[in-house]
């Protein structure tokens, strides 16, 4: 449990100590003369002064004390101190622009090194404890999120960090970004619509016909064992066939490799806990309040709709908000069979060792999912009767 | 005995495919006609399958070590306070695509098996944390008041109660990490590994389905074979237990 809040807390030493040893070990940034080659690193000491060096130590200490000593309201000057410091955590990396990408190469561009990700990761961690500590509601959590991601936004657009190369990454291809995330987007959200409506129906059969219960979960979680390349793989040879036989599939853009595979390896997937938190849902409703219904006259179908569907809502979303960031995972991988999105650039960059255009593919996946999981999460607490 | 039937003939089956596809070649020239490369050369099946397997097999062992001593350090009063954290950074992390947590390793670690297996251990230990979390502190307090009511120490408490009681939930979060590495790994063709998703890449690379459906065919299997292994071995920790129960 929670040490209370009187007591030193031990937890955000710990955090701030690793974080402290990883920043002065690992590189910050990463001077590069072009897009390929492997730059010259430097420390955050090489790569911010003393100016840099001194904030962010003295950063960290302020944390220790603040986390181990009994003063008033010290988790919540805590809390505001980490989101701010979260906040402007990419000014470091304007900084180290500043003192040492070259000004005369136009090819330039420096890269975020391992010990810009490490400050970012333990200060996210030690925000979380803040947080939890303070038993901070939804709103407030959400909030901070918020914030961090508006600072990290605005550092973004500033020319301070237009040389910085994930930036220019994306500068070169800003209309294939906007497409891979359209693209992205549409076939994990769609492939979530599609099986929801499936998986819908399957439950409801199971429930009516308790026989149907073993073939059919059977049948979905054999599915789900299978790994996603070898589906994709599996698919494109009757997909091609079908597609060559019939030139009417051909004309709407079923082939076997690009979408229409994807698509339905995706549905494929997302059936499982689909069906499955559907079914559950549906079965544990109290008899009694089905009874209760009953009693006051409703007919089956009211019963149902106004009854039994409410109170199942909140564990068939937790069903959505698994596929959800299961599909935006699995969109990913379907890049190799041609469906696009943002496994596109993740696998383009693996394959010219372009480490830059993997981070802008492997990056938005990642915001993606835990965006979904932020807004279907909230939607359940908010449908979770009281 | 009966119980492992299954997946025996799973993993013969998986075997003698292994084995036999190079010698199915006719039966690939149906997919892929006008051309002779129609079974995958560059490396045995058999190798594949074999690098494959040590790759989830190590991520696995490793993952089970970390996650479990994680699990059982923050349920001791000694690591109480790190608690919350751990099993928020737990469900936090299992919302990260695994493909992503793979393409990460490779600005961080270079390409190769030192990445991917990386990868595998970092993401596969999720599952296992949340599980032993969920499995040590499902136990009924009033179980472990007798225990120690019994004058078992904290140490026999752990490994003759907590940890057979737990056993179940943690394999369950075992199979699922596992189930989750066999389909990383084979992505992590992509990243230089050397496993039984290298024939799909190739084949999606240079546009040969027979390669795409021999690399698919046998993922799918070893899928398949591993995951009635789990079920064998949680149904025999389940027997055993019971019986165990009945004998008391």
């Amino acid at each position: 449990m929670p040490s209370s809040t009187g007591l030193p807390n031990r937890v955000i030493p710990v955090l701030a100590l690793a974080a402290f040893v990883l920043v002065w070990l690992l590189n910050l940034g990463v001077v590069q003369p072009n897009r390929i080659v492997a730059g010259a690193g430097y420390g955050l000491f090489g790569a911010t002064g003393w100016l840099g060096a001194g904030i962010v130590s003295s950063l960290l200490f302020v944390a220790v004390v603040l986390a181990t000593k009994p003063i008033r309201n010290r988790f919540w000057v805590l809390s505001f101190l980490l989101t701010a410091a979260l906040m402007s955590l990419p000014l470091l990396l304007e900084v180290f622009a500043l003192r040492k990408l070259p000004a005369d190469s136009a090819y330039a561009r420096i890269g975020i090194g391992a010990g810009f990700w490490c400050l970012a990761f333990f200060l996210a961690l030690m925000l979380l404890e803040t947080l939890s500590q303070l038993k901070a509601s939804r709103r407030l959590q959400l909030s901070v999120v918020l914030l961090v991601a508006a600072g990290w936004w605005l550092c973004a657009a500033r020319e301070g960090l237009s040389s910085l190369s994930l930036i220019r990454e994306y500068a070169n291809r800003a209309d294939q970004f906007s497409q891979a995330l359209t693209v992205h987007l549409s076939l994990s959200l769609g492939a979530v619509a599609i099986s929801a409506v499936l998986a819908f129906g399957l439950a409801l059969a199971m429930v009516r016909r308790e026989r149907l219960r073993r073939p059919l979960l059977g049948l979905v979680s054999f599915m789900q064992t299978i790994p996603s390349l070898a589906l994709f793989g599996l698919l494109i040879a009757p997909l091609g066939a079908l597609s060559a036989a019939f030139p009417a599939l051909q004309a709407l853009g079923i082939r076997g490799i690009g979408w229409a595979p994807a698509l339905l390896a995706l549905i494929a997937y997302s059936l499982l806990p689909m069906v499955r938190n559907t079914y559950v849902a549906l079965m544990e409703v109290p008899e009694p309040v089905v009874d209760a219904g009953r009693g006051m006259g409703m007919s089956e179908r009211q019963v149902f709709l106004q009854v039994k569907l409410p109170l199942a809502l909140p564990v068939i979303i937790e069903g959505v908000r698994i596929t959800t960031i299961q599909a935006i995972g699995l969109t990913a991988v379907a890049a190799l069979i041609g469906a696009g999105g943002f496994g596109t650039f993740i696998f383009q960059g693996l394959g010219q060792a372009a480490m830059d255009l993997v981070l802008l593919g492997a990056l938005p996946t990642v915001f993606l999912a835990l965006a979904a999981d932020a807004i279907l999460s909230a939607l359940k607490f908010q449908e979770t009767p009281r | 005995m009966r119980l492992w039937l299954t997946p025996v003939i799973w993993v013969a089956f998986l075997c003698a495919l292994a084995a036999l596809l190079p010698a199915m070649a006719p039966l690939f020239s149906w997919v892929e006609g006008g051309t002779d490369n129609l079974i995958y050369t560059r490396n045995s099946f058999y190798t594949l399958l074999q690098s494959h397997i040590w790759l989830v097999l190590a991520s696995a062992t490793m993952g089970t070590l970390v996650a479990v001593s994680a699990g059982i350090f923050v349920t001791r009063p000694a690591g109480c306070d790190f608690m919350p954290l751990v099993s928020q950074m737990a469900s936090i992390g299992q919302t990260v695509p695994p493909v992503a947590v793979l393409a990460l390793a490779v600005p961080a670690m270079g390409f190769g098996e030192k990445p991917t297996l990386f990868a595998l251990i970092l993401y596969g230990l999720l599952p296992i944390l949340r599980n032993t979390l969920a499995g040590l502190g499902g136990i009924n307090p009033a179980v472990l008041d007798s225990a120690k009511g019994m004058g078992m120490s904290s140490v026999q408490v752990l490994f003759k109660v907590e940890l057979p009681l737990a056993g179940r939930v943690i394999l369950a979060g075992i199979r699922t990490s596992v189930t989750i590495n066999i389909a990383t790994a084979a992505i992590g063709s992509t990243i230089g590994a050397r496993t039984l998703g290298d024939p799909v890449i190739a084949g999606l690379v240079n546009g040969n389905t027979a390669y795409v459906l021999q690399g698919a065919i046998l993922i799918g299997l070893l899928a398949l074979a591993t995951d009635s292994l789990f079920e064998a071995l949680e149904r025999t920790w389940a027997r055993a237990f019971s019986a165990r129960a009945h004998k008391a």
